[in-house]
């Protein structure tokens, strides 16, 4: 855990994870972005203003803890994506090794998703998205060894983050964003923006398997006692 | 905008109602509960996507209400009205923010619990097979069509949204396939039994199929799990016939009278007893042998004359025996015994009075004519003795099979009414008309 002044405000902006370069300051949403600078330590520097997220009603919450991909999680983050026809969160994990992973929330289900380097032999669907070529629905390739099928392709813009990030997430931001599921229940997730492409694999679980603590309390319901 | 409540209140641009949005984050499309005006939840400005000003249907489940099935709470936040042309149904979307969306699924009176999957289904040749339970294809390629919507949405729904859409059965479950140009889903819907759906939100039972009714795709034959549950009960009827068959069906101390009768000598009478009936409502068998009964046949009348109230209960036997050579050979016909029966006779002490008349028949012997009756009649015709043996109750075989039937009628009763119901629901599959296998199908318990 390490402890910077926001560049902006001044408050003290808590670094949970050793790697992660960003943090939203949850005074000023400024997104503080460090640097390592060898024998200086740290510096940081605004990268901009995040969007303040609007409210929904979403389970999870920064601080939520759990178990995934076999390891004790703890919730540091979010970005919310939106679409012409809806919108989404990304709940960043930091897991047990210090390694971190995505928990991707949409319509009431949830994705454990992990990023995987683009390398080597790739399937065909995903060379022709990396080249900003055409996938529909319904087409089929291979990532890390299983047959996925693409469940949808859409454009996708940044409306909101909070907590620590891998990357600067300023409102607006834009990204192509492709889902990919097949029949076990696995899921891939491919994003390309001006930066980039980035492939994300993982499979859908539910809020149970999750073990989830400190859920996020919500007025009017009960939470449910999970484990 | 309290934070203390889950729930954020708005109010409709179109008619200035005041609606709520129960799944904020989640919701993309809020159909105004009082005039159907479509707004757009993702808008902070909440704007208008479609106006509408219509009378909105009374829901049988109105929205935010409460309900708890299978041990999870669920509020209803959507409903919509869809049809294919020839079905129309109703679907109401429950949410939870713990355990995300589930649908209502409401037809013909019937409630099913639709859940959304995450994994595609495996495919088997025609079939799809989930969590290792096998689909069979029922509706093919229809196109199901949104005719009315109210409350919230995580897609932006509207009124003329068409969908393709296929599904496959399986007793108790439909599992739905929905595409459109964008993305597909997969659905599985649990018929519901009333006894839950109603626990859960106060609704009116599905009514029991009566034939005409139209069943679901999915519905399983009510009388097919009766029939199956008919069988132990036939079995232990079968066997509980079998014992009463055995302890009231016997014959239990018998005895024996006997006399002798002249042929065409004159009417023998005789009174044997007593007899004692110490039971309420039996049967009483009397076997009546003539063993040397020869060219010639003897009439027997019994009868039960109870010493007290001199009722008298009758029954008849004729015995005959012939015999003779031709030029076939030996023949002879006749019985020279009979079994009588009669049955509930009440309790008493009875005498049996039997009187026996013989008569012979034939060339051989003696004939005199006697004047009194002005016929020829036998003479020197050796006596026939006349062995009766009476016993208490009876076996009546005929009863037997009139109690095997009733206890075949009911699940007879069912087949019919199941094949009618097999009948009724298989007549709406699409594709290939329904085979032995759909049949043998819709045996099978959900």
């Amino acid at each position: 855990m390490q402890s910077v002044a926001c560049p902006t405000c001044g408050a003290d902006v808590i670094f949970r994870s050793a790697a992660l370069p960003v943090r939203v300051c949850d005074y000023c949403r400024t997104l503080v972005v460090r640097y390592n600078q060898g024998a200086q330590g740290q510096i940081t520097e605004n990268g901009g203003e995040a969007a303040i997220l609007p409210f929904d009603v979403s389970p999870i919450q920064i601080g939520t803890e759990g178990r995934c991909f076999d390891q004790n999680f703890q919730i540091i983050g979010r970005v919310r994506w939106a679409w012409d026809d809806g919108a989404w969160n990304e709940w960043l994990m930091l897991l047990a090794d210090g390694s971190h992973a995505w928990l991707g929330e949409a319509m009431g289900q949830f994705m454990a998703l992990r990023e995987v380097v683009l390398t080597g032999s790739l399937a065909q669907v995903i060379r022709r998205l990396m080249n900003d070529r055409p996938v529909k629905p319904g087409e089929s390739g291979n990532i890390d060894g299983q047959s996925y099928e693409v469940a949808d392709v859409r454009t996708v813009r940044c409306i909101g983050c909070e907590g620590e990030l891998p990357f600067t997430a300023p409102a607006g931001w834009e990204t192509l964003s492709v889902d990919f599921r097949n029949r076990d229940g696995r899921c891939a997730s491919f994003q390309k923006d001006r930066h980039g492409p980035t492939l994300y694999v993982g499979h859908h679980v539910t809020l149970a398997a999750l073990q989830p603590r400190n859920l996020r309390p919500l007025p009017g319901w009960s939470v449910p006692a999970y484990g | 905008m309290a934070e203390d409540d889950s729930v954020r209140s708005l109010s409709c641009p179109a008619c200035g109602g005041t609606i709520a949005l129960r799944a904020a984050g989640y919701t993309v499309t809020l159909a105004c509960e009082y005039c159907g005006t479509l707004i757009d939840a993702t808008d902070p400005a909440v704007r208008i996507i479609t106006r509408y000003n219509e009378m909105q249907a009374s829901l049988a489940i109105p929205l935010g209400t409460r309900g708890t099935l299978r041990g999870i709470e669920w509020e209803a936040i959507g409903w919509m009205e869809r049809s294919d042309g020839w079905a129309t149904w109703e679907e109401t979307l429950l949410f939870n923010p713990y355990e995300g969306y589930r649908w209502l699924i409401a037809q013909n009176g019937q409630w099913s619990l639709g859940t959304m999957l995450t994994a595609a289904p495996q495919r088997d040749g025609p079939d799809q097979i989930v969590g290792g339970r096998r689909f069979t294809p029922f509706y093919g390629g229809n196109t199901a069509r949104v005719t009315r919507v109210a409350g919230e949405f995580y897609w932006r729904v509207k009124p003329g949204e068409e969908v393709r859409a296929s599904d496959y059965v399986r007793p108790g479950f439909m599992l739905s396939l929905e595409q459109d140009d964008r993305e597909q889903g997969w659905t599985i819907s649990e018929l519901l039994t009333g006894r839950e759906i109603r626990a859960a939100f106060d609704v009116d039972p599905p009514p029991f199929w009566i034939p005409g009714m139209t069943p679901l795709a999915h519905q399983p034959s009510p009388y097919a799990r009766r029939i199956k549950d008919w069988w132990p009960i036939a079995a232990l009827s079968f066997v509980a016939l079998l014992v009463l068959l055995a302890l009231f069906g016997r014959t239990m101390q018998p005895q024996m009278f006997s006399l002798s009768v002249t042929p065409d000598g004159p009417t023998v009478s005789q009174t044997f007893g007593p007899i004692a009936l110490p039971l309420g409502k039996q049967a009483m068998t009397v076997e009546a042998l003539t063993p040397s009964v020869e060219q010639g046949w003897v009439d027997i009348d019994v009868s039960f004359v109870n010493r007290k109230t001199q009722d008298s209960y009758d029954a008849y036997a004729l015995n005959e025996h012939y015999s003779g050579q031709d030029s076939d050979g030996y023949w002879s016909e006749g019985a020279r015994s009979q079994t009588l029966k009669i049955a509930s006779l009440p309790a008493g002490t009875y005498d049996m009075v039997v009187d026996v008349q013989a008569h012979h028949w034939g060339s051989s012997g003696n004939w005199a004519f006697d004047s009194s009756s002005r016929t020829y009649k036998a003479e020197g015709q050796p006596p026939i003795e006349v062995n009766l043996t009476v016993a208490r109750g009876a076996r009546f075989t005929s009863n037997f099979w009139l109690a095997v039937l009733m206890i075949l009628v009911p699940p007879l009763l069912m087949l019919v009414l199941h094949i009618m119901f097999e009948n009724a629901r298989l007549a709406q599959k699409d594709g290939s008309p329904a085979d032995a296998d759909d049949w043998l199908r819709g045996m099978e318990s959900p």
